[in-house]
């Protein structure tokens, strides 16, 4: 994992994440609903983005297809350097588990999986040994703030360790964009607070490129630039 | 082998679940162990049976019997090298619980006609020397103690052979057989002279069968019909056919076995794989989260059907292996059942297999994958975006 601070530049900032006239349109039954419809959006790399917008703005669906987890009907997304809608579903997978690192609200921890486990399960599609897989996921779990509880079950933690452990295993491939999906959606004030700092020193620290997206206003402060969703449509 | 803690950490999850469908599974796979190895054992027995033997028996059903005068009439049929009677008796010995194969028989004749019964000669002469001498199979002398001088006692249950006491018999001899010429010779059938039978009764007995020694296998046929052409249109008419079949019609008085116990493995087999399939569909929608998030991972749609599946071949292999060891118990144990343990010494192969094994096994992972393979594949084409949607 990468400790250096990324280095101001008098350059152009490389675009970490590209998105170039993406449409996204659902059928459901004999309907089309467009849900996203045109948009434009460059993230420079190390850029914190919160990405905020009422219910059914289309938030989710552009986060998505930054994650790589859904493609857009038309347009590119250039993410890391990578035409994401050009990839099979197969080299999509590959893909994810490389350069993306993904925060849910939920925070979606394996029940089965000790925090450990949860955070090396990433490092499964790797040819990293079992102890180097380990040891990854240790320094993960460091970095949060959890190396004390690697052998806790997620029952046994709280939401906001939860959401830790999920940011741990978000970022032990030590991918160059980290997607966070309403992350604090489903913490109190201050463990959202603990989220929202860690995901700085994330940004701030390690240089990672993240997009969030929010309903939160004081999430949405954390981040450097916040962008509006309305209806598909980028607002601001 | 990376995924494997994974698989079986799920698998304990639900331990419940899990050890109720293996067990369910288990018990598939034991008895399609026990059934196939008594339809092995059977078939083995059948196979055994020598083409140069040919037995005669009433044309209408195997419980009438037969005039002692067609004894002559047959060893005159050309083809034809020897003849003894072989009657049914169905001695008990002490009480019902005792069953075994025992058999009236002319002495000399038998043994002549049935080589494979190796006797020493000391004993085969004492046997044919005491009419009230008995000959027993290794195996039956084995299970109740008995040796050579030891006197028995034998009741029929048959009408005819029943004269208010006991038949008397001293064990005159032990036979064994030669497993590696023979592998499916009989060691476990108590053998005394028809002439003991019949003066017994009062002479009010017949034959209940004819065992036939022929000259040339290939012309079992002709033989046969010659045979049954000397007594055609009589009180008595006979059917003789080769010893295969002959045993095979005995074994059918029960049914036709081999169907039935099919049709019970398969009938078991077919609602396991129903069972197990709800258990894997049960399991993977509980888990629409998790297999949306390994995608989200990266995880490909092969893997996590790899996953999927790989929880089933583990579901089958647990399965299979407690019910390939529960086979093997009960089939130990159903020798020495009473009643059914004696039957059972027909079979003296009576074991579970490497192939019956195998096909348990296989049969327990085969089942397994076909109940894991539909909730597998639904994992497989689920789209991620529309399992988040739903958490």
């Amino acid at each position: 994992m990468s400790t250096e601070q990324p280095q101001p530049s008098a350059a152009a900032p490389t675009i970490a994440v590209d998105v170039r006239n993406v449409r996204k349109v659902y059928s459901r039954d004999s309907q089309r609903i467009v849900v996203l419809d045109g948009i434009d959006l460059q993230v420079p790399e190390g850029e914190f983005l919160a990405l905020m917008g009422p219910s059914g703005s289309g938030k989710t669906t552009l986060l998505n297809l930054i994650a790589g987890i859904d493609q857009p009907t038309s347009g590119h997304v250039i993410v890391a350097g990578t035409d994401v809608g050009s990839l099979s579903e197969g080299a999509l997978a590959r893909w994810r588990s490389r350069n993306v690192g993904f925060i849910f609200q939920f925070y979606n921890l394996i029940p089965v999986l000790t925090a450990l486990e949860n955070v090396e399960l990433p490092l499964l599609l790797t040819s990293l040994s079992r102890r180097q897989r380990r040891e990854r996921a240790r320094l993960a779990l460091t970095i949060v703030g959890l190396a004390d509880r690697a052998k806790h079950y997620p029952r046994q933690l709280s939401g906001g360790q939860e959401q830790r452990v999920a940011i741990a295993r978000a970022i032990v491939t030590d991918p160059a964009v980290l997607v966070a999906d309403e992350p604090t959606g489903d913490l109190d004030a201050k463990s959202a607070e603990e989220i929202l700092s860690l995901m700085t020193t994330l940004n701030q620290e390690f240089g990672k490129t993240i997009v969030m997206v929010t309903h939160d206003p004081r999430a949405s402060h954390h981040a450097h630039t916040q962008r509006h969703l309305d209806k598909g449509v980028l607002a601001s | 082998m990376k995924y494997l803690p994974y698989i079986l950490k799920h698998l304990r999850k639900n331990w419940i679940r899990t050890s109720t469908t293996v067990l369910g599974m288990a018990v598939c796979i034991f008895l399609f162990c026990t059934l196939q190895t008594l339809l092995a054992a059977i078939d083995f027995s059948l196979q055994s049976a020598s083409a140069q033997r040919l037995w005669t028996r009433h044309a209408v059903s195997l419980v009438f019997p037969l005039p002692l005068s067609y004894k002559s009439r047959i060893a005159s049929v050309p083809g034809v090298r020897n003849v003894a009677n072989a009657t049914w008796f169905q001695g008990q010995y002490i009480d019902r619980r005792n069953f075994f194969a025992n058999f009236a028989v002319d002495a000399e004749e038998y043994l002549q006609i049935y080589p494979e019964l190796l006797v020493p000669p000391d004993d085969r002469a004492a046997f044919l020397a005491d009419r009230r001498g008995a000959l027993v199979g290794r195996a039956l002398a084995d299970k109740f103690g008995w040796k050579v001088g030891d006197a028995v006692q034998l009741t029929s249950d048959i009408p005819p052979y029943q004269i208010g006491r006991p038949f008397d018999f001293v064990i005159r001899g032990i036979y064994d057989a030669d497993r590696v010429k023979n592998p499916g010779a009989d060691v476990s059938s108590f053998f005394f002279h028809y002439e003991y039978l019949y003066e017994a009764t009062n002479r009010r007995t017949q034959a209940g069968n004819y065992v036939i020694e022929i000259d040339d296998p290939n012309r079992a046929a002709d033989v046969g019909q010659a045979v049954d052409a000397l007594f055609a249109n009589s009180d008595a008419e006979t059917k003789t056919e080769t010893e295969g079949a002959f045993v095979a019609g005995f074994i059918s008085l029960a049914g036709n076995l081999s169907l039935l116990l099919n049709a019970i493995g398969l009938a078991v087999t077919f609602t396991i794989l129903l069972v197990t399939a709800n258990t894997m569909s049960m399991a993977v929608r509980e888990r629409r989260k998790e297999v949306a998030v390994l995608k989200t991972l990266g995880f490909p749609g092969s893997l996590v059907l790899g996953l999927v599946l790989g929880e089933a071949f583990m579901l089958g292999l647990a399965g299979g292996g407690l019910g390939l060891v529960l086979g093997s118990l009960s089939i130990s144990a159903l020798q020495s059942a009473p009643m059914l343990g004696s039957v059972l010494t027909f079979y003296p192969n009576l074991g579970l297999t490497t192939r019956v094994a195998a096909l348990g096994m296989a049969l327990a992972v085969v089942l397994a994958l076909m109940a894991g393979f539909v909730p597998a594949m639904l994992a497989y084409r689920s789209k991620v975006t529309e399992m988040l949607r739903q958490i």
